[in-house]
């Protein structure tokens, strides 16, 4: 008894022992601990399908393709289909036929038809048809998240089975609102019933879509695995994954030490500090693009002296932006040209930008009357959001080398949208991140953030500029007929933002991924940011 | 009998002890600026008319007091209300989840007290020795070292440099496809047993011992330390002189008559850690991706998902209760002095 008892406490002291020497060591081993980092591969069982695991972050808020309008977008386009897919920037062919063979525009603009593939069933079994199309796309219109993106549609109609056909109000680019990423999945007639009937319909993530894989079971908190659609329209080929299991894992360090460990095969959002180790290790290819997601500030032009086009600009003057990207995004982004981001339609880089300039901030601040500052601004920032934590006091340090004074607050996103709402009463200064709904930043971050409506909704810098409307509608009007011209108009609504400074615009985010190269067919498509990994054009390498 | 009476006075107070914390909790929550209807809907971009539609649906456009109202009735026919994130019955939610933090807080108790105990034992049989420094070394390295640390580090030493234990979670995510595990007590150790499946057990058993350490450091610090004081006291008590006197051996001195009447106060702490430790596996669980209360709790906290944190902080405080009530009857069972006060 008394040896067992020596063993035990000994084996303790062992255990914290190893424990300390590990950590130890970690300092100094780091990198030669990742060069071996196993392939999930070399770890597979014997028997059972193949598998592949994601160690995910997004978060899945729900898992109804009608309402989605949030990260579960990482998830769902697996399961879901649009009429179209819209290709990365730069492809020969702007769009990729999905549930649509082929579609057509009428003359006037005002109507698209789509030929809608045969043969196509939904996972239960109903029909991919004209009548289901008509059905989502009026559920969406409806209640959905992003239903606003089909606003110019005044009615869907059922030409015959396989033929459906958009009526529209006014020319809009349907082509590219059908493959949003959000508000254009086609879906079971089944399911709209469903839900109808119970609101709580989606909550245990069922599958009533037509895509390549569906949703075998969800364990909230924990993991979704996906499987197979066999029946799928597509087809199947050897060395494509059977099955996907997703882990829900929020900690950034958790999925880089399953990636390196071999627990996941692929890990959306890696800490951004450790990706040196990574762009060091052969074993993987670490990818930097730009993303769909800006950061930027509202002035509020209701409130002096923000009123004043000169100060507005003097203030643009005193922004160290690069230094807000080293801190906010440790150096993974880019100075913004305008509230659009790099590389979504219809960001043009003539579109200027502003230097950091302390003195030409000073000088400005003197024509308008307001030397040496004096004056304070209240800035509100929202308070989940680690990046404008971060680069938010770099602001204040800046505006009050020229005199002006900054009182930071950190509010929760619904708190500083309503704070915002109250007008001349609102704060001087709303940080915000945003994205566009679908790959047109001209339809939704133009007008969302600076066209001037009588009540405010995203538009919080009262900035009520005439001439940026009409260029704006004149853009909108074009965009459905000539997509050249319409970026004309909206590369000179943007020049004129810029040059009035209704808001300031810090950077774009880039979008990073570490891939093991024992997983081949990645591809970065900038117009589905949240849509990380494609699970049919993966495959593991040989 | 007055076993009986003892503990109908204990629910009494507990009920009054749960409206208290259910009171705060619900002011907590709601006073907190949230956009509870924007989260229901899944997006802070929904639109005015459709926040307006889940405001009243949930009842948010009434009073407080006509809220919390609502809330105590339903609780009182055992509905917690849905989750707001999640939308499922929040009861469900923490039920599907309790295994998991069970086992996890079970096996980890059980190493506290496998160690802490012999520990405790040996550092007051060997006073003022080596072994004792080491215990004593040990246990305030156990109680002093934040659980998120340690956790950290034992991932790193066991799964990172030695890959002896797998890194997070509660079973491989493969065996689901090859030694599925029944869940017929959803405590998977139990369940593998059952049902012979010994790949799974040992897949199981290989993902809980880094958190059981992990969640074990701290009580068994507090173990030893706890029993080391008690049996000392007891090991210069006149009846361990006479039995020694008695020529009795030390080890049966030891382990017969000390530590049995040493054992009283070391059974409230460990009563009292097992408390503790039920909320102390949120840090385990966020670290080692345990799909357990804690992982819940984070999200639900972190989303101001109001009736989630009201059934977890009710699900909390009825432990606490419960624990305690549980450990004074056995302070009754194991010391007759108590009974009869």
């Amino acid at each position: 008894m008394k040896r067992n008892l020596f063993v035990l406490s000994l084996l303790v002291v062992l255990a914290l022992l190893v424990t300390a020497c590990g950590s130890a060591a970690t300092a100094t081993q780091a990198p030669v601990a990742s060069t071996e980092a196993p392939v999930a591969a070399t770890e597979a069982p014997a028997a059972g399908p193949v598998v592949l695991k994601i160690a995910y972050s997004s978060t899945i808020d729900t898992w109804d393709p009608i309402a989605s309008f949030s990260t579960e977008a990482a998830y769902l386009p697996n399961v879901y289909e649009t009429l179209l897919k819209i290709n990365k920037p730069g492809s020969a062919e702007t769009y990729t036929p999905v549930l649509a063979e082929s579609w057509s525009v009428s003359d006037d603009y005002l109507s698209y038809t789509f030929n809608l593939r045969s043969g196509v069933n939904f996972h239960d079994g109903e029909p991919m048809n004209a009548a289901a199309v008509k059905a989502s796309i009026d559920a969406v219109k409806d209640h959905g998240g992003a239903g606003f993106i089909w606003w110019s549609v005044d009615n869907v109609e059922v030409v015959d089975d396989l033929t459906v056909k958009f009526n529209l109000s006014t020319p809009q680019p349907i082509d590219l609102i059908a493959s949003s990423m959000y508000a254009a999945y086609i879906v079971s007639p089944k399911a709209l019933e469903g839900f109808a009937a119970d609101e709580n319909f989606w909550a245990d993530g069922t599958s009533y879509g037509t895509g390549p894989y569906m949703v075998e079971s969800y364990t909230p908190d924990v993991e979704v695995v996906f499987t197979q659609n066999t029946e799928y329209w597509g087809g199947w080929e050897a060395g494509q994954y059977e099955k996907v299991v997703a882990s829900l894992v929020p900690e950034a360090t958790t999925r880089q030490q399953m990636l390196e460990g071999g627990e996941a095969d692929l890990a959306e959002r890696l800490p951004n500090e450790n990706l040196g180790a990574f762009e060091s290790d052969p074993n993987y290819t670490v990818m930097k693009e730009p993303s769909f997601f800006n950061y930027m500030a509202y002035f509020n032009t209701l409130r002096a002296p923000l009123d004043d086009v000169k100060v507005r600009q003097a203030l643009s003057y005193a922004i160290p932006y690069q230094d807000i990207i080293n801190i906010g995004a440790s150096g993974l982004g880019t100075q913004s040209f305008g509230p659009v981001p790099a590389g979504v339609y219809p960001w043009d880089d003539s579109v200027g930008q502003y230097t950091y300039d302390i003195e030409k901030a000073k000088a400005l601040l003197t024509e308008a009357g307001h030397e040496g500052g004096g004056f304070s601004i209240r800035m509100t920032y929202t308070a989940s959001n680690a990046s404008e934590e971060a680069f938010a006091p770099l602001i204040k340090d800046s505006f009050a080398q020229i005199g002006v004074d900054v009182t930071i607050e950190a509010l929760s996103l619904g708190e500083q949208l309503k704070l915002g709402r109250s007008g001349a009463d609102a704060q001087d200064m709303t940080l915000m991140l945003y994205w566009p709904a679908y790959a047109d930043a001209g339809a939704d971050n133009l007008w969302s953030l600076f066209y001037y409506t009588e009540k405010p909704s995203w538009n919080l810098s009262y900035w009520n500029s005439p001439e940026y409307n009409a260029l704006w509608d004149e853009a909108s009007a074009l965009s459905g007929t000539d997509f050249a011209a319409s970026k004309d108009k909206y590369v000179e609504a943007v020049t004129l933002l810029v040059e009035e400074a209704p808001g300031v615009f810090f950077y774009d985010t880039m979008a990073v991924y570490v891939i093991p190269n024992a997983i081949t067919g990645f591809e970065y498509n900038l117009n589905y940011p949240f849509w990380h990994f494609d699970y049919y054009n993966l495959r593991a390498a040989k | 009998m007055r076993a009986f009476e003892f503990i109908f006075r204990r629910i009494l107070t507990a009920i009054f002890v749960l409206i208290g914390v259910s009171l705060i909790t619900f002011s907590i929550s709601h006073v907190v600026p949230t956009d509870t209807a924007a989260l229901y809907l899944g997006s802070t971009r929904a639109r005015p008319a459709d926040l307006e539609r889940i405001r009243i649906k949930l009842g948010l456009d009434r009073p407080l007091p006509v809220q919390y109202a609502i809330y105590m009735k339903d609780l009182v026919h055992g509905d917690l209300g849905d989750s707001i994130a999640t939308k499922r019955p929040v009861l469900q939610e923490l039920t599907d989840r309790l295994s998991a933090t069970l086992e996890l807080l079970f096996f980890g108790m059980f190493i506290a007290t496998l160690i802490g105990v012999p520990l405790g034992v040996l550092s007051a049989r060997w006073q003022s020795t080596w072994a004792d420094v080491f215990v004593r070394i040990i246990s305030i390295v156990g109680v002093s070292m934040p659980a998120f640390y340690l956790g950290l580090l034992m991932q790193i030493a066991f799964f990172r440099n030695l890959d002896l234990f797998p890194l997070s979670g509660r079973v491989d995510s493969n065996l689901r496809f090859t030694n599925p595990i029944d869940p017929v007590t959803s405590f998977f150790l139990l369940d593998t047993f059952l049902t012979s499946n010994w790949i799974a057990l040992k897949d199981v058993f290989h993902h809980l011992v880094l958190p059981g350490f992990t969640l074990a450091a701290y009580p068994i610090g507090l173990i030893a330390r706890m029993n080391r004081a008690a049996m000392l006291e007891v090991l210069g008590q006149d009846y361990i002189r006479t039995a020694r006197a008695y020529g009795i051996r030390e080890r049966v001195i030891t382990y017969l008559y000390a530590l049995k009447n040493a054992i009283s106060p070391t059974l409230t702490v460990i009563g009292l850690t097992v408390a503790y430790a039920l909320t102390g596996t949120f840090f385990v669980e966020v670290i080692f991706n345990w799909p357990g209360l804690g992982l819940f709790t984070v999200r639900s906290l972190l989303a101001l998902d109001y009736p989630a944190i009201m059934g977890m902080t009710l699900l909390g405080a009825s432990g606490y209760v419960l624990i305690n009530l549980i450990v004074d009857l056995l302070q009754m069972w194991v010391d007759p002095r108590i009974r009869l006060k």
